[in-house]
């Protein structure tokens, strides 16, 4: 594709829902009302672990203006989960059954006339407990005779993972550097500026609408269906602008429920909108794990072999952690070159919120890991930090046997543009103490290929209308929550029919109105998958035009037929052609008046069991440390790294510098501070996000790299980059002081441990 | 969050506002910018029948620096507005980069200095300056009006000295003796904008190179901001050595009982106690140095 000809595509083209939010035009759900709606409010466990003994919502429901109560009596006895295909992983009820397991589980939902009724009813609950102990952390979790979470899972260990390939045994063998180190690394919040919400009507027909705050409309409308003991096509969700995601927003969710069933109950609409202490205190997290990892190296930088055991601390369900755990264990072997490899992933239950989904998806735990381990190896052997990962990097067509293969790959450019940008060779000679520079790096999906939710549809589809006013309408189940993803997706489609953004009409996330299917927002799989749907359609609709136009000017078959400015005509003779929309008009009266609209769909095969393509990249930190305070403060960040053909590259720097945000408060400041099951920091007060004032400046490059299965060479850009940024902070510190940490986040209590002086 | 009911009053005048708090009784609450009363109120600590805001009362923004009285801050002063008041940065300069290293920029914009030590955190940013100073604060109330020094003003956490019906109408700082010097360091967990996890406080005066006076406060490690008494004392009648100042940094550090909470651990805070004392010794002392030698 000669990209000279491209007028949208690698454009700086502006969101098109910017206008909108930032003039607070944009429509979330909280925002929804409609005529005699109810507002929803939540009863939760104050306890970590308890059986439920009795319930009693007598004063609640007579309390003026209570319009419904519900606990798990009044619920259908049916779990849920995401991971459909495995339905003995399927752990949730929407409202707890007879036990509780961790501060904040769900016991029963009440709907009033307005919030201030709500929450008072809810206080006029009264749930007898019977409590019991609880497990706070894996190894508490797994000792012999711990308490059982989910008596399914006698061990607490509710799935694991295993991958082998090579002879790990000789590997290490023939290893003359053998490296190990157990790693652990905390909890964080997704943080999302919008807390989730959502209003839910039933027509009556008692079907439901359902608006809600989610990154999967498609797998909240099944899980509805099914926990409702409905139909998936009696049940309509819309996704209406959602203000970040993060990964915490996509599954389905009690209040989901909750609302979707009262609103059937009471035939009133019920809106539930979460409060920010309720996100911190009992929202979903990142993974905290225990990693260790053994890696052997040959004298001269090159890898041997890798040994990996994880445990993820998986809190009360399993939500997204299985999906968390298959994919640690392909992190882990990602970047380099291992001849031989073993995994083994565990995920265990504790009795606290449970971890989920959270931007990098098992990434930027395990690769802080292995990230900081290669940068030990790298000091340990006296070879150069990038030197050493020049001497290990994949390149395309390297393949992770039965696992993937890797198509495109610029992570070596990515490596020498870092080291180029940052001045890294002139900075690591400078041995300063309390400054001090360091590097990680990273690899990511574009997409998932594993079938986990078994869906029965493509993993991605799109409807092109075309209309004779020379406009089309894109339907497609894609979820924009603030990534940009309907500019992207709208690009493509100008891009191809030659048309302008503003000639687009979208209707998008709508389960009812737009083309089944899509799995949604996650694994940074939406511009590929959806982009490739969108293509797809597209190309259908240039065909039937191309044909038009090869019939009315009667052209010879070898000529190619163009479209750009909004016309359609034959390649070097701009003349013999019509406008976008004349051609559509030929095309309706060659059928009779049957509009002209086309479907188009993506499913990745024969792509492994991974992903249909990954990203690389390499970043640089500079800091300086304050060795008296031990506050580091940091200076720079360089970031070189390969998201395939960029689409738009003011998106890819927004996505970029979000991801160094999160990945600042991910290696410095953000944890929970918990007491057993509780979790005491619930504001933003004390939740430690880095905020604007926060932020280091940067520079980044975008590495030229073409992927054959991404549309128009594209792969992700979303999640990767969230991974490099903690590995990189966290080897700056210890060029600037000589601490190494390797327990996150890093402190200044433990930087000023780490040197010896508290 | 439900929304909180209450009576909101916006009285003009300092007795009206008086008269408004006696009349409502003692889940009346007085609210001048609000940035921390909203947020209790909001986070259902704090269930206040009747709200008195007094940003309306004219004149009490007024900020005025004064040769011979000092400097007075207004109750409904911003924080904004202390910050970068030309006659403040001059003369009282510490005051100033206290009130603008609190908070953010739209929290100063609303927040105000006298609402910040009526607050009494142990945390506030501005209490610990203003106590070095030798700060007074001035209050009206049922029964006329009377002043009390700063440091008998904080109680305890959130709990002052004010009594029902009161409000503080200013704080007043004396203006600085020749040869003073002050400065305040803080530390927090997230960079710029935070509260602070320790804060240090001071002001000292010099006679050619010797201490005659000190004051040393430290915030967020006692239920209130507290001077380090016996610190001073080391201090005073001494040569201020780069020894005295770290021996003198270690005994106010030890002299304070921080905790541990989300914040920071208390041995951390412990250690940044002698660390930010002797930063804001050092400072101070050379602020000192600089003003008799500029004379
Ligand atoms: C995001 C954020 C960040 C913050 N960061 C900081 C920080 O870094 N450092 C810091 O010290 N603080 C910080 N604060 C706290 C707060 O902003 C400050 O304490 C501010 O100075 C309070 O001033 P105000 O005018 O808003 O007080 P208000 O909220 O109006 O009042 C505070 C309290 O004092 C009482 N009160 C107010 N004025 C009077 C008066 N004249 N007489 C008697 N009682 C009175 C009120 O009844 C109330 O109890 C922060 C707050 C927020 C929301």
């Amino acid at each position: 594709m000669p990209m000279e000809t491209k007028t949208l595509i690698g454009k700086d083209v502006p969101r098109t829902d910017g206008r909108a939010k930032a003039t607070g035009q944009a429509i979330y759900a909280d925002d929804i009302k409609l005529p005699g709606m109810l507002y929803g409010k939540l009863l939760r466990s104050p306890l970590p672990h308890a059986r439920i003994l009795s319930i009693d919502t007598r004063r609640a429901a007579a309390m003026p203006g209570v319009r419904c109560v519900i606990t798990g009596q009044d619920i259908p006895r049916v779990t849920y989960g995401n991971w459909r295909l495995f339905p003995g992983t399927q752990d949730e009820y929407a409202l707890a059954m007879d036990k509780v397991r961790f501060i904040g589980d769900e016991v029963a939902a009440v709907a009033a006339v307005d919030r201030e009724t709500a929450q008072a009813a809810i206080e006029q609950i009264y749930v007898e407990y019977e409590e019991l102990p609880g497990v706070f952390d894996v190894d508490a979790s797994l000792a012999t005779g711990a308490p059982v979470v989910h008596d399914t899972s006698p061990t607490n260990i509710s799935i694991d993972r295993k991958i082998a390939y090579g002879d790990i045994e000789a590997g290490f063998a023939a290893s003359d550097y053998v490296r190990e180190d157990t790693f652990t690394v905390h909890a964080v919040s997704h943080a999302y500026m919008e807390p989730c919400a959502c209003v839910a009507q039933s027509d009556l027909d008692g079907r439901i609408t359902l608006w809600t705050s989610t990154q999967t409309p498609y797998i909240v409308q099944c899980l509805l269906a099914s926990t409702m003991n409905m139909r998936e096509n009696d049940i309509r969700v819309i996704k209406p602008a959602v203000g970040g995601g993060f990964g915490g927003k996509m599954e389905l969710r009690p209040w989901e429920f909750c609302a979707a069933f009262m609103a059937r109950k009471t035939g009133r609409p019920v809106k539930f909108t979460l409060t920010r202490e309720e996100e911190l205190a009992f929202g979903r997290r990142r993974h905290p794990m225990t990693i260790h990892s053994k890696v052997g190296f040959k004298n001269d930088g090159t890898l041997v072999a890798k040994d990996l055991h994880i445990y993820l601390d998986g809190g009360a369900y399993n939500a997204m952690g299985p999906t968390a755990t298959f994919l640690s264990g392909n992190f882990g072997a990602m970047l380099y070159r291992y001849p031989s490899y073993r995994y083994l992933g565990e995920h265990v239950y504790t009795n606290k919120p449970p971890a989920s989904a959270m931007r990098g998806f098992g990434a930027p735990q395990t690769l802080f890991a292995a990230e900081t381990q290669m940068n030990i190896a790298a000091e340990e052997l006296g070879i150069d930090p990038i030197q050493i990962r020049l001497k290990n990097a994949m390149v395309s067509g390297d393949e992770l046997p039965g696992v993937a293969t890797i198509s495109s790959c610029g992570f070596v450019e990515s490596l020498k543009e870092v080291r180029r940008i940052s001045g890294w060779s002139r900075k690591r000679k400078n041995l300063k103490t309390g400054r001090g520079v360091g590097i990680g790096c990273y690899s990511f999906i574009s997409g998932g290929v594993f079938n986990w939710f078994n869906t029965q549809y493509p993993f991605s589809a799109a409807e092109v209308r075309a209309f004779d006013d020379g406009t089309v309408h894109l339907l497609s189940m894609a979820s924009d929550i603030g990534q940009g993803s309907d500019t992207v997706l709208k690009q493509i489609l100008a891009e191809t029919l030659g048309l302008k953004m503003e000639d687009i009409r979208l209707t998008a996330a709508d389960t009812a109105m737009t083309p089944q299917a899509d799995l949604g927002t996650w694994g940074s799989r939406v511009t590929l998958m959806a982009g490739n749907a969108v293509l797809d359609a597209a190309n259908k609709i240039k065909e039937r035009l191309a044909g038009a136009v090869s019939a009315r000017y009667n052209l010879n078959v070898i000529f190619d037929i163009e479209f750009a400015d909004g016309r359609v005509y034959a390649a070097g003779k701009p003349d013999r052609g019509m406008t976008f929309g004349e051609a559509v008009a030929f095309v309706q009266k060659t059928q009779r008046g049957e509009p002209l609209v086309a479907r188009g769909s993506y499913t990745p095969r024969g792509k492994g069991l991974v992903s249909p393509a990954f990203s690389f990249g390499a970043q640089v930190a500079e800091v300086t440390v304050d060795t008296d305070t031990g506050q580091i403060q940091v200076e720079k960040m360089w970031t070189a790294h390969d998201c395939g053909t960029v689409l738009n590259p003011m998106a890819v720097e927004g996505q970029l510098e979000g991801s160094v945000q999160m990945g600042l408060g991910y290696a410095l400041s953000e944890q929970f501070v918990m007491d057993g099951g509780k979790t005491l920091n619930t504001t933003f007060l004390d939740y430690k996000m880095p905020n604007a004032a926060d932020m280091p400046p940067g520079e980044s490059v975008c590495i030229d790299t073409f992927e054959p299965e991404g549309p128009m060479g594209a792969k992700e850009a979303g999640e990767g980059l969230a991974s490099p940024t903690a590995p990189a902070i966290a080897e700056a510190v210890f060029h600037a002081t000589g601490y190494r940490c390797k327990d996150l986040p890093i402190t200044p209590e433990k930087v000023l441990k780490g040197l010896g002086k508290l | 969050m439900p929304a909180a009911q209450f009576d909101y009053i916006a009285p003009t005048t300092v007795d009206e506002a008086v008269a408004a708090l006696v009349n409502g009784g003692k889940d009346t609450r007085v609210m001048a910018g609000g940035t921390d009363l909203i947020v209790k109120i909001r986070h259902r600590m704090l269930f206040p029948t009747c709200i008195v805001n007094l940003k309306r009362i004219a004149g009490l923004d007024a900020i005025s620096v004064d040769k011979k009285n000092g400097l007075t801050i207004g109750a409904t002063a911003l924080l904004a507005d202390v910050a970068a008041n030309k006659g403040i940065r001059r003369h009282y300069p510490t005051v100033a980069e206290a009130a603008g290293a609190t908070a953010n920029v739209q929290v100063r914009n609303m927040g105000t200095v006298v609402g910040n030590l009526c607050n009494a955190s142990p945390s506030a940013d501005n209490a610990p300056t203003l106590m070095a100073m030798g700060a007074t604060v001035d209050i009206a109330g049922p029964s006329g009006g009377r002043s009390m020094p700063l440091d008998q003003f904080f109680q305890g956490p959130g709990v002052t000295a004010l009594e029902t019906g009161e409000i503080v109408i200013a704080v007043r700082v004396p203006p600085p003796p020749a040869g003073s010097g002050t400065a305040y360091h803080s530390l927090s967990q997230r960079g710029k904008l935070d509260c602070s996890a320790v804060g240090v406080g001071t002001m000292i005066v010099l006679n050619d190179d010797q201490c005659t006076d000190a004051r040393i406060i430290v915030g967020a490690c006692a239920p209130v901001p507290m001077r380090t008494r016996a610190a001073e004392k080391m201090l005073i009648g001494k040569r201020m050595t780069d020894t005295l100042i770290r021996q003198a940094a270690q005994t106010a550090s030890e002299e304070t009982s921080p905790i541990t909470d989300v914040r920071a651990s208390a041995s951390y805070r412990w250690k940044m106690v002698a660390v930010l004392a002797i930063r804001a010794l050092t400072d101070a002392r050379q602020m000192a140095l600089r003003k008799s030698t500029s004379k």
